[in-house]
């Protein structure tokens, strides 16, 4: 089935290169003199709110409610914080909008921030992102040139300054407010919330932290109206979204599709099914923050509500696939072992707890499991959750939660035979 | 004012506050380590969290400001549970250093674990280990296997003396607290980390090993004498066969003088109690030797020669410089000895700089005086100062020097070594009589013809009044050493020999007296010592983050009540 | 102490910023590049700069994976061995890399010119097993795509 490319039409430009003439060639850039003192920019929340768009970064809340919690009359400057931190095992659609298609980005940036009243925006790209930065960097620069930003863009007489910021690695920083403690010069760690960045948030003031694709999405809602978009795929779920597949698929990708899809269709139709004929053994939705599903899920569709109903996440739309080749106890302790690296080490049953996991299920994995080490750990997860400043804690106790779940006689056969039935590897490794 | 439910109990808050502030108000002390209410707020260790109806996950009280009608448990089974697993958490790599560690039994991690922790491990992954007792700065050690990341000491390195010399490095289960390669932590105020630290990891040098809390006989509350500043403090006294001894130092929490915290110059002073070189015995002069004689024959003598030389030369030839380290009592009835019995209007405290009265100042904007008394306000406020047209310091030096003044007294001041832009030896060599007191012996003393061992304010009953004109009681914790005497003893020793009755020693007693007396002190009764005249403002760095530290905090640094930070 | 022309182009960035602190990661980056790692020294003057402590400046620099707080080698390999480049074979590369150089992931050879580094997801994953080099990323790696790097690199 054939669904309407929009954020990643520029794919059927044959040779695009992404600049700004080219951009303008494929039909960039025209919202902006529709909506820049033209539109009140209250008008423009309402359309946003209007569309459905939920945010592409993991939470999935909803955009336009976001920006509406701005308050409208603050004395201090307001700000707009572009999520370009994508670090979600398992997600490279960030990565590509931003090294391919960077002017969409930029064009929801200044819709966004003449909407919420912003007038310095700040781009956190990822460290890692080396060649990303080199394209965002270009791309403001041909932006100002063409007076698509700095003062009086358009003789709209709103004036707009953007600020590219790389990161350093650490994943804790696309959390948004370990994301605005990183950009404020300190350490990347989330802060209590309430208060929330809308009401306090870059140097404590009025702040909307938005994901890259999310920001991509903005054009199109303005320029083709929120009826339109809201009519993409199921109503809570609305526009389109950028999935990347991976694993032991044919045709691993970032896949533009409506959420209605469901994940067979997905896996599939779109990427090509279990790559050398083997047969599909666990499938994460959503990143590695979100539940692990099971063959017996594959007819869920791919929206918040539904992947939430089925015991799991959109998260950041990551689709990571694994064949029967795979040991799910290695998946366990390289999915722990990573929420291990990350922690922020602010909370104490995060810190501790992260480490905890990821020593237990590596000794498992390792063949010096026991018994008690399967409840251990479901407890150890239950303590780590509801219970931290934000939910890295969360997303790394769920997933061992649901591996548990699933898959326990595995990790159970771990325990009985004091090895790893897949071998040294872990069979797919 | 929202009124707020917490265990059942009922507490209308005075204004917007913390739901473990208004927990205190009722007295329920919510656990808690990364609080402090001089600190600012961190959330992360997560060991306060409660129950509060309404709301799904369970809420931090030190951050979580109360509304109306609110509903907390600390008690619930859900409560429980998430504090026992964050003890559990603590515990993993907790090294079981408690036989060897300085804060076994007065341990929150220990009240706690044992309130509300597992009894039993459940972990079987080896402890991760770190390098133990790092010597961090003249004061501080610091074992970081014991460390619970709490994060307190940097917070206040911070935010106190403001020098940041502690960080905590990496991140997750890696994080470390250290200092910055090469530096160390010497900052003024080091030695609060200490009590802030609610385990073990950071130690005081002095006191490591010294003892245990129960060894502690007597916590005896006092006030710093070491500036003017007033700091109250607690004396741990341990008793020994061989005599009791002082031990440790620790600031006692009042918002109006010090808050939470104390230098460290007073904290470690412990060692000037027990300095070996302290003067224990009486002494005369006899050629060009000081040679030991009892008190009763020391007195008989400088009575015979008081009377000899205001005779020949007039009660002007007396001269009296004492030094305002001493407490209000003592300076009454110097007073009282000084200009109404020997009469003589040669009186005063003043030798350095700082103590005139417009010239105390704030030396470092935080705690610290310039005036390194305690006690020249007492002084000022009790008339220790010239009468009529009596000489002051540097007149009664100069008089010496002339040949004028026959007989000087100086307690507790070491003229020569203080005022060395005065001609002070030769004024003081020309003297016929010169009686020094001091804890030890000095180059005043040396020249003296009667040298009187001096009590350290540990080892005296009285008060002083600090810079803000705060009155505060200093306690005795220790007999005084040797044969020493108290300066009332002393003078009412004299006085009789002198035909005088110098009246009540008894600080309660003389203190009465003052209170019926014109003058700043009058009506003020022993037990309602309040703050008189003009309050000097605390600086903004021990003030804290926010008013919320009026309530004390009982055991909210562990144990029993005498670990407590009364007042 | 911060070289006159370097402090020219710190001003820049931090001109950038509302507050100050804001670019002190922007500005580890640089005299990362400059100095080759934050050396002490480095990190003191930065703190001096910002007018932080040496200690609040280490504690940030200390946090992000690609600050360098030891000296790196000429060439730094950052290979992922989080989820999906794990399912493709990603300790079958770090095996290779570390029995072709004879050294463990995290050391750097002896004669400085390849640091070995684990990282988490690189954001690859559609084209793994991914590994970043010199900043530069290289996809679907294996051990045979490897030793021609690795040629490469050593006679650089």
């Amino acid at each position: 089935m054939l669904f309407e490319k929009i954020l990643t039409r520029y794919q059927d430009v044959p040779g695009y290169t992404g600049t700004i003439e080219a951009y303008i060639a494929h039909g960039g850039y025209q919202a902006l003199p529709k909506v820049l003192g033209v539109r009140p920019p209250a008008d423009v929340i309402e359309a946003v709110k209007r569309s459905g768009l939920r945010g592409r970064g993991g939470a999935g809340f909803p955009c336009g409610l976001k920006w509406s919690f701005i308050p409208k009359d603050s004395a201090e400057p307001t700000y707009l914080v572009v999520n370009g931190d994508e670090s979600e095992p398992g997600t490279f659609k960030d990565r590509m909008l931003i090294e391919e298609e960077p002017h969409q980005i930029l064009e929801g940036v200044i819709l966004a921030s003449y909407a919420i009243g912003c007038h310095q925006a700040f781009l956190y790209c990822r460290g890692e992102f080396v060649k990303g930065a080199q394209v965002l960097q270009r791309a403001i620069g041909e932006a100002y040139a063409k007076g698509y930003l700095g003062r009086n863009i358009l003789g709209s007489g709103f004036d707009l300054e953007v600020v590219l910021h790389r990161g350093a690695g650490a994943y804790i920083c696309g959390e948004e407010t370990g994301l605005l403690e990183s950009l404020e010069g300190k350490r990347g760690q989330p802060r209590p919330k309430p208060p929330f960045p809308a009401i306090s948030g870059l140097y404590r003031c009025p702040t909307v932290v938005n994901n890259v694709e999310t920001l991509s999405n903005i054009p199109h809602i303005l320029l083709r109206g929120p009826e339109w978009y809201a009519g993409i795929g199921p109503a809570k779920s609305a526009g389109p979204r950028l999935f990347s597949v991976s694993g032991h698929v044919e045709k691993p990708g970032n896949y533009e599709l409506p959420m209605s899809i469901t994940l067979r269709q997905l896996i599939f139709e779109y990427a090509g099914g279990i790559r050398n004929g083997r047969r599909l053994k666990a499938v994460i939705p959503g990143g590695s923050s979100s539940p692990v599903l099971t063959e017996q899920h594959l007819d869920v569709t791919m929206d918040f509500d539904s992947l939430a109903a089925a015991g799991s996440m959109g998260g950041s739309g990551a689709v990571i696939v694994m064949d029967d080749t795979t040991c799910i106890v290695r998946v366990a302790e390289i999915v722990s072992r990573f929420y291990r690296h990350e922690s922020c080490g602010q909370c104490t049953q995060c810190r501790e707890g992260t480490a905890w996991l990821h020593k237990v299920l590596r000794r498992i994995e390792h063949g010096q499991g026991r018994k008690e080490d399967l409840d251990l750990l479901l407890d150890l997860c239950d303590n780590m959750k509801g219970k931290t400043i934000c939910v890295f804690s969360d997303a790394a106790a769920m997933p061992i939660e649901s591996y548990l779940k699933h898959f326990r006689d595995e990790f159970e056969q771990h325990v009985r035979e004091r090895a790893c039935p897949f071998g040294e590897w872990g069979g797919a490794f | 004012m929202p009124k707020v439910t917490i265990d059942g109990v009922e507490i209308t808050t005075p204004g917007a506050m913390t739901i473990l502030e208004a927990a205190k108000l009722a007295g329920i002390v919510i656990p808690h380590y990364c609080y402090h209410p001089g600190l600012s707020l961190v959330g992360q260790c997560r060991m306060c969290q409660v129950e509060a109806e309404k709301m799904p996950n369970l809420a931090t009280a030190c951050n979580t400001t109360v509304t109306e009608g609110m509903v907390v448990s600390t008690k619930s089974p859900k409560v429980e549970k998430a504090r026992r697993a964050v003890l559990e958490f603590y515990l993993l790599n907790h090294p079981l250093d408690c036989p060897v560690c300085d804060r076994g039994g007065e341990c929150p991690l220990q009240d706690y674990t044992l309130k509300y922790g597992p009894g039993e491990s459940r972990s079987v992954e080896p402890k991760v280990q770190r390098a133990k007792h790092q010597v961090l700065g003249p004061h501080v050690i610091f074992d970081a296997e014991r460390c619970i990341l709490c994060t307190r000491c940097i917070r206040f390195c911070r935010e106190v003396p403001q020098t940041g010399e502690l960080g905590v490095f990496s991140r997750g289960d890696r994080s470390e607290i250290s200092l910055f390669p090469g530096k160390i932590l010497d900052n003024a105020y080091s030695g609060n980390v200490i009590d802030l630290c609610p385990v073990g990891a950071l130690t005081s040098r002095q006191y490591r090993f010294q003892s245990r809390p129960w060894d502690l006989v007597r916590h005896t509350e006092s006030v710093c004498p070491l500036c003017s500043a007033g700091c109250n403090v607690i004396l741990d006294i341990r008793d020994r066969q061989g005599g009791d001894e002082l031990l440790r130092i620790r600031p006692r929490e009042n918002p109006e003088v010090n808050r939470w915290w104390m230098c460290d110059e007073g904290r470690f002073a412990i060692g000037a109690l027990n300095d070996p070189a302290r003067l224990r015995i009486f002494l005369a002069r006899e050629g060009e030797r000081q040679v030991e004689l009892p008190l009763d024959d020391l007195l008989s003598r400088l009575a015979r020669e008081i009377r000899h030389l205001v005779a020949a030369h007039g009660e002007g030839a007396v001269g009296c410089i004492v030094s305002a380290r001493h407490t209000n009592e003592e300076f009454s009835l110097v007073r009282r000895f000084f200009l109404d019995i020997l009469r003589t209007p040669h009186l005063d405290h003043r030798v350095r700089p700082a103590q005139w009265a417009e010239a105390d100042a704030s030396e470092d904007g935080i705690l610290r005086r310039t005036d390194k008394t305690a006690n020249s306000r007492g002084a000022r406020d009790l008339g220790i100062l010239p009468d009529r047209d009596g000489l002051d310091t540097t007149a009664m030096i100069a008089a010496a020097a002339a040949g004028r003044l026959k007989a000087l007294f100086v307690f507790e001041e070491d003229l020569v070594g203080e005022r060395g832009d005065l001609p002070v030896r030769e004024a003081l060599g020309r003297l016929e009589l010169l009686v020094a007191s001091s804890p030890v012996p000095t180059e005043t003393t040396a020249l003296a013809h009667a040298v009187l061992p001096a009590l350290a304010s540990a080892e005296k009953d009285g008060s002083f009044t600090n810079f803000q004109g705060r009155i505060q009681k200093v306690r005795r914790a220790l007999p005084p050493i040797g044969a020493c005497r108290s300066l009332p003893e002393i003078l009412h020793g004299l006085a009789e020999r002198l035909g005088w009755d110098l009246g009540d020693l008894e600080p309660e007693r003389v203190w009465a007296a003052i209170g019926e007396q014109p003058g700043p002190y009058q009506g003020i009764g022993w037990k309602e010592w309040r703050a008189i005249g003009p309050q000097g403002a605390l600086p903004a760095e021990i003030a804290g983050k926010a008013e919320r530290a009026a309530a004390r905090e009982p055991g909210s640094l562990g144990t029993k009540e005498r670990m407590t930070n009364v007042q | 102490m911060i070289p006159e022309e370097s402090r020219k182009r710190f001003d820049e960035l931090v001109a950038r910023y509302p507050e100050r602190r804001s670019a002190l990661i922007p500005l580890l980056h640089a005299l990362q590049v400059e100095v080759g790692y934050l050396t002490p020294e480095a990190i003191e003057d930065l703190a001096g700069y910002l007018d932080l402590s040496a200690a609040d400046l280490l504690s940030v620099a200390s946090f992000y994976d690609m600050l360098n707080l030891e000296p790196v080698g000429k060439h730094l390999i950052y290979v992922c061995q989080n989820l999906t480049c794990s399912l493709l074979g990603a300790e079958r590369l770090i095996r290779h890399l570390e029995s072709r150089l004879g050294i463990r992931m995290g050391e750097t050879t002896p004669d400085g010119r390849i640091t070995l580094r684990r990282m988490e997801c690189l954001a690859a994953c559609g084209a793994g097993p991914a590994i970043q080099v010199d900043g530069l990323y290289h996809e679907q790696m294996t051990p045979q795509k490897l030793d021609a790097l690795l040629d490469q690199l050593l006679c650089d």
